[in-house]
């Protein structure tokens, strides 16, 4: 499916290089996107929800050990695997790009996470309980899951929503860096950069031209919309 | 209007079907009643031709159509994008068409054997439980009265253990 | 030829003894009944937790978001292709010793289709709305996504369902107005109703030979494509160790094995306890025992090609799913090899032991043990090891999960006890009509051979 150069494409650029690993993004997408909590048993079970994790791997062997991290999050596939498959029609391509899931329709077969070869799909086990007072946090502009619903990164449309409708009221087309996902607005290096791919002079793209950049298992074919830039040490050959 | 004599053997009711078509009863009005099916030829020839198949036919097509439609159909009345595949794929049409092909022919068939055998049958007809037993029976019908009787002579002529006839008893 | 008094005495005698499951039961009818009841009452309970608590009472995790009850769906499904198998096949090659084993394997496939096909509304997250997936024009003006391979599953097994009900329900409908004919005050008028009048003209009897003959060349390709399509279910993903050309022919192979095994298990229960031994001869065991066999070695074929070509491949991902499986899961690998190819080819190659009954029901139960175990080696591992590390996991089923497979086997075994009770278990006319009509002594040169008469 071929796209114009009007329509948005909306893509994402992680810089390895500057990535510390210190989960702020993670935990400002917790906050943004009303997921639930899990404790650590739970989390030992498998049963986290994660929209955006840290993958953490060690490199070497002692003294000269090193960890990378890895920010994986739903790369929003243009030949999403996860959306042919749920029977439902819960999760489809939206004409800009995104993965969209929608909670209300799904019935829970899973089938979807099971086809995600990144395994970002997250499942809810059990009805969400926020301890006090966090339950005073949840966001309104996004919804609460229910138990049986699959959920995920939504490259935080509800802001890119509010953004495009602010300049449909201002009669104008969305500016570079208008849309910050919550990852994106929290990142203290800036590793994570968000926009208009389609568009050759935003931030995103130029980035995404990079001599170091790299897409996850590229070669399962499913072109993903989210772009890495190698780095992470001195010993790292381009 | 009809009359079955009970015999205990096909042995013995080969006579009996031949004291009929002698007597001039026609062979397409003639049947045998068992509970076990009797090779064609072994007493009557049946006169059966299979007409069922059209309802098999039928069944199918109406399902190519109806599988065609859902899967086809409506993804192209509410088109919604996933992954790279086209609105309308080939192997999921194909699979749905071929499913519900399949479906529709196996209750055509079902339909059409009903018909052919006349079934569900709700009116009254002369029967014999014991034919359970692995009696077998011969079944004449005719129009009138005088030729129920004739047939019903030269069947116990021929030795049929019981008569048994379709009218309501007083 | 016996006289024809001798012949009515006989049908009589059969009559009685292939319907003697329906006769009034004893005490331990009741009791089986009551214990199958039990346990599925408790997998009730299961689910009912299940349903109202969340699907964290189970085993499930992320990356291994199918468990047990895919993996029981796939087997309840694969038994399903006994009756097809077993009476279709049969039935259109003339195989003659079919004929005690029909009406068991028919019914067999109607109640494993039945369970199976309740698996996929079992493992949703949100069952409550499962009609989502349901074809109806809903208020969003949103069909069900027919391109999910779980869509197909839903049209093929509800085509095979019906299918296959109907093909049971044709074959037994001779057998039905038997019955009728034998029965009395309700039971009798139930009979009468569900028998639509037939009278066993020659006319029905023909017509009726004719459609068991479509209905049974129709039903061949419904069965097999009932489970590719289940087998696509896995085939279809990116998962390594799932995206495999060869999954289609081999789950269909796979559940012609579970199926003629399940076919032969129920016969020797049913032979023993409604004492059918007259009916049910070694010699039909002997038969059966090398349909086992040669589904068997197509089983064992298959395996070793799908596993040649990852080992000579050695694909990074997919060799590390199956090492990944050897390693955690051997002793289960361990139970399939020797369940499925290393016990049974040998063994059923000895003609004494097809012609043993408690050899027969040992090496059948084994199978299906091993074609358990083979689902839960094809669904877990992949799942566990998929393509990104830091992801991987493993999983056991829960109390919840277990429970509601007992309570399968229960149900399963439960409708069989109920059918049996209710309805001639034996193809009685069919086996008469072997005995009374088509069997004869022919007188040649200076032997007299048995011979069995077939129309061509």
């Amino acid at each position: 499916m071929s796209e114009t150069n009007n329509r948005i494409k909306w893509g994402m650029v992680i810089d390895l290089d500057r990535c510390t690993g210190c989960g702020a993004c993670v935990t400002a997408c917790q906050a943004e996107n009303n997921v639930p909590l899990i404790d650590a048993k739970g989390f030992a079970q498998g049963r986290n929800l994660h929209w955006l994790r840290i993958e953490r791997y060690w490199e070497g062997t002692f003294p000269h050990v090193r960890a990378r991290f890895l920010p994986m999050l739903c790369q929003h596939c243009s030949d999403a695997p996860c959306e042919p498959v749920c029977p439902v029609y819960a999760s489809y391509h939206n004409p800009e790009g995104l993965n969209g899931q929608v909670y209300n329709r799904c019935v829970g077969t899973r089938y979807c996470a099971n086809n995600c070869p990144y395994a970002v799909r997250v499942f809810n086990f059990f009805n969400p309980e926020w301890p006090q007072p966090l339950d005073q946090q949840l966001s309104p502009d996004v919804s609460v899951r229910c138990r049986g619903v699959m959920e995920k990164c939504s490259f935080c449309i509800q802001r890119i929503r509010g953004a495009k409708e602010t300049a449909k009221l201002e009669n104008r087309s969305v500016a570079d860096g208008e849309v910050q996902p919550a990852c994106a607005q929290t990142c203290p290096p800036g590793v994570i950069v968000f926009g208009n791919l389609n568009d050759p002079d935003s931030h995103v793209a130029r980035l995404a031209r990079s001599p170091r950049r790299l897409r996850l298992l590229e070669d399962l074919g499913t072109e993903p919309s989210v772009i890495y830039l190698k780095g992470g040490g001195h010993e790292y050959v381009g | 209007m009809e009359i079955l004599g009970v015999f205990g053997s096909i042995d013995q009711a080969v006579g009996a079907v031949d004291k009929l078509l002698d007597a001039g009863f026609e062979e397409t009005r003639i049947t045998t009643l068992s509970s076990v099916p009797i090779p064609e030829g072994a007493l009557i020839d049946s006169g059966y031709r299979r007409r069922f198949h059209r309802w098999t036919l039928a069944g199918g097509v109406l399902g190519a159509i109806l599988g065609f439609s859902l899967a086809a159909g409506t993804a192209w009345l509410y088109p919604v994008q996933t992954g790279d595949k086209p609105i309308i794929a080939i192997f999921p049409v194909g699979i749905v068409t071929y499913e519900m092909t399949m479906l529709l022919a196996i209750i055509g068939t079902l339909l059409g054997m009903l018909w052919e055998m006349g079934l569900p049958d709700i009116e009254r007809h002369a029967y014999d439980s014991e034919l359970a037993d692995g009696l077998i029976g011969i079944l004449v019908c005719t129009d009138q009265e005088e030729s129920r009787q004739h047939a019903a002579e030269l069947l116990t002529a021929a030795g049929a253990l019981r008569l048994r006839t379709d009218e309501v008893p007083e | 030829m016996s006289t024809s008094a001798e012949a009515v005495r006989n049908a009589v005698r059969q009559n009685a003894e292939m319907l003697s499951s329906m006769e009034r039961p004893r005490w331990r009818w009741y009791l089986l009944a009551f214990l199958l009841g039990a346990v599925v009452a408790f997998g009730l309970y299961a689910f009912t937790v299940q349903v109202t608590t969340g699907m964290v009472v189970t085993g499930i995790n992320r990356p291994v978001m199918w468990g047990m009850y895919i993996i029981n769906f796939v087997f309840w499904v694969g038994l399903s292709h006994s009756g097809t198998m077993v009476s279709a096949i049969l039935r259109l090659s003339h195989a003659g010793w079919r004929r005690p084993i029909l009406r068991g394997a028919e019914a067999m496939t109607v109640f494993s289709i039945t369970v199976g096909g309740l698996f996929p509304l079992i493992h949703l997250g949100r069952n409550w709305v499962f009609y989502y997936m349901l074809p109806y024009p809903t208020q969003y003006g949103l069909w069900p996504n027919f391109r999910s391979p779980l869509l197909w599953d839903m049209m093929a097994i509800n085509t095979y369902i019906i299918g296959s009900s109907i093909f049971l329900y044709v074959g037994m409908l001779p057998d039905l107005a038997l019955v009728r004919d034998r029965s009395s005050s309700w039971k009798r008028l139930v009979f009468a109703a569900l028998a639509l009048g037939w009278r066993g003209t020659a006319q029905q009897w023909r017509a009726f030979a004719k459609a068991s003959t479509m209905l049974a060349a129709l039903i061949i390709p419904v069965a097999v494509s009932v489970h590719s399509i289940v087998a696509w279910d896995f085939a279809v993903t990116l998962v390594p160790g799932w995206h495999s050309t060869i999954f289609a022919p081999y789950f269909v192979i796979g559940a012609i094995t579970s199926g003629v095994a399940v076919v032969i298990t129920l016969m020797i229960i049913i032979r023993k306890a409604f004492r059918l031994e007259e009916y049910l001869t070694p010699l039909h065991f002997d038969n059966m025992g090398k349909l086992l066999l040669a589904v068997t070695l197509l089983w064992s074929y298959f395996y070793f090609a799908d596993v040649l070509t990852t080992w000579y491949g050695h694909e990074p991902i997919e060799w590390e799913v199956f090492s990944f499986m050897a390693s955690k899961y051997g002793v289960l690998l361990l139970i399939m090899l020797l369940g499925n190819t290393l016990l049974p080819i040998p063994l059923l190659c000895i003609k004494k032991v097809r012609r043993s009954i408690p050899a027969m029901l040992g090496i059948t139960l084994m199978v299906n043990v091993a074609m358990f175990t083979e689902r839960f080696l094809i669904i877990v591992p992949s799942l566990s090891h998929k393509n990104i590390p830091f992801v991987w996991g493993s999983y056991f089923p829960s109390w919840v999960e277990l429970a509601i497979t007992a309570a399968a086997f229960a149900g399963f075994a439960l409708l069989y006890t109920l059918f049996s009770r209710f309805f001639p278990i034996v193809a009685v006319t069919d086996v008469r009509e072997q005995t009374e009509l088509l069997k004869a002594e022919h007188q040649l040169g200076r032997t007299r051979l048995d011979t069995l008469v077939e129309e061509e």
